[in-house]
């Protein structure tokens, strides 16, 4: 893994490197001991639980860029490396303070190199989704959380204010409600509140990231409901989803349902609790 | 001039806007656009945002990293007062 500072520049290329795990240079700047913390935790996760070397399964370098831009309130993969912003320091604060969003940025990854959904409509919203699910599990087995000790909240640190969340994968549309910047969380939990938006960047390319609280409320019912540790079995099943060379890149909410469902079935029996769960999650989501 | 800079995208998805007047006449802006728009055909970056310049009647997204020089005072001030659109 690598850690690069932009010194609030935005040409990547200048960048300095400020860390390697070859070397393992003392640093000082916060924002590169977090994606340190979370890039490890991101990437013995992977590892540990289901022996993938790295985003591509092939060793590729982590590269890790932090203090991009002046002020940036976001953090992005742009298809070879991670980019975390310092946010405005009013509304948002460093996007390297949450683990799961390090843990998001690097499945986009993960993502890209498997089953790669298309970034639009409701493929877009899966991808989304599942950067956001394998985010909450990293954070989870970092803290080591259990489906009911967890908040189930994304980007708990990066809004600013206790009240606040940037999402939540229990209650879609309340990770932050009345704020006085933002407003309230616009994401549904469900599929009847499914929003249609335009394909463009205004629209958030058909509302992926609005509409990835329905298959986020999915996974969540049905990790609960299988109890113990989000990873153990619930995210066997979603891994396994991911990596499954049958799911389509454009496929939507109903194709990862009964792939999910198919899946579970291979992993723990056909009349299992877990399948049971799993159509219990997709169930309440209204897929 | 009036010049509209727009950010939409990110994370979670913030509209934000700035804008000022400026002294650039038409010429001007059409020629800028040309430098600077994004190439539709660019991939469509993971939790990426995107900017948009909005003068009289063009609109058009546009790659501020291609911002030539005598032109990048005007679009760091637009950048550093973007404000957020409280759209609920």
């Amino acid at each position: 893994m690598e850690v690069y500072d932009c010194y609030q520049k935005t040409d990547l290329a200048s960048a300095t490197l400020i860390w390697d795990s070859k070397n393992n240079q003392k640093i000082t700047s916060l924002a590169g001991k977090n994606v340190i913390k979370g890039g490890v935790a991101s990437w013995d996760f992977y590892w540990q639980l289901f022996g993938r070397n790295s985003i591509d399964n092939k060793g590729l370098l982590i590269r890790q860029y932090v203090h991009y831009d002046k002020g940036m309130d976001n953090a992005y993969w742009d298809g070879r490396r991670m980019v975390y912003g310092d946010g405005d320091g009013t509304v948002f604060t460093s996007f390297t303070s949450d683990i799961d969003i390090i843990g998001h940025e690097l499945t986009h990854g993960v993502m890209e190199n498997e089953a790669n959904l298309d970034y639009e409509n409701q493929a877009g919203a899966l991808n989304e989704s599942f950067s956001d699910i394998f985010g909450i599990m990293i954070k989870q087995r970092f803290n080591n959380q259990d489906v009911k000790k967890s908040n189930w909240l994304i980007g708990e640190k990066v809004l600013i204010g206790p009240k606040y969340a940037l999402r939540s994968l229990k209650a879609p549309g309340t990770a932050y409600v009345n704020h006085p910047e933002l407003g309230t969380d616009p994401q549904p939990a469900t599929m009847d509140k499914y929003q249609n938006l335009p394909d463009n960047d205004a629209g958030d390319w058909g509302g992926v990231h609005i509409n990835s609280g329905i298959p986020n409320f999915a996974f969540y019912v049905a990790a609960f409901n299988m109890g113990g540790y989000s990873w153990e079995k619930a995210g066997r099943i979603w891994y396994a989803v991911l990596t499954d060379k049958k799911l389509a890149q454009n496929a939507n909410f109903a194709d990862v349902k009964n792939n999910s469902i198919v899946n579970a079935e291979k992993l723990f029996g056909l009349n299992s609790q877990e399948v049971k769960a799993v159509k219990q999650g997709w169930n309440e989501a209204k897929v | 001039m009036k010049i509209i800079l727009i950010r939409t995208g990110g994370f979670i998805p913030v509209k934000k806007v700035a804008e000022t007047e400026t002294n650039i006449t038409d010429q001007e802006l059409g020629n800028l656009l040309e430098i600077i728009r994004r190439d539709p055909a660019t991939p469509r970056i993971r939790d990426g945002h995107y900017y948009t310049l909005t003068a009289g009647n063009s609109s058009s997204g546009v790659d501020l990293e291609k911002v030539p020089t005598e032109y990048k005072d005007l679009f760091s001030k637009l950048k550093n007062n973007l404000k957020i659109v409280k759209e609920t």
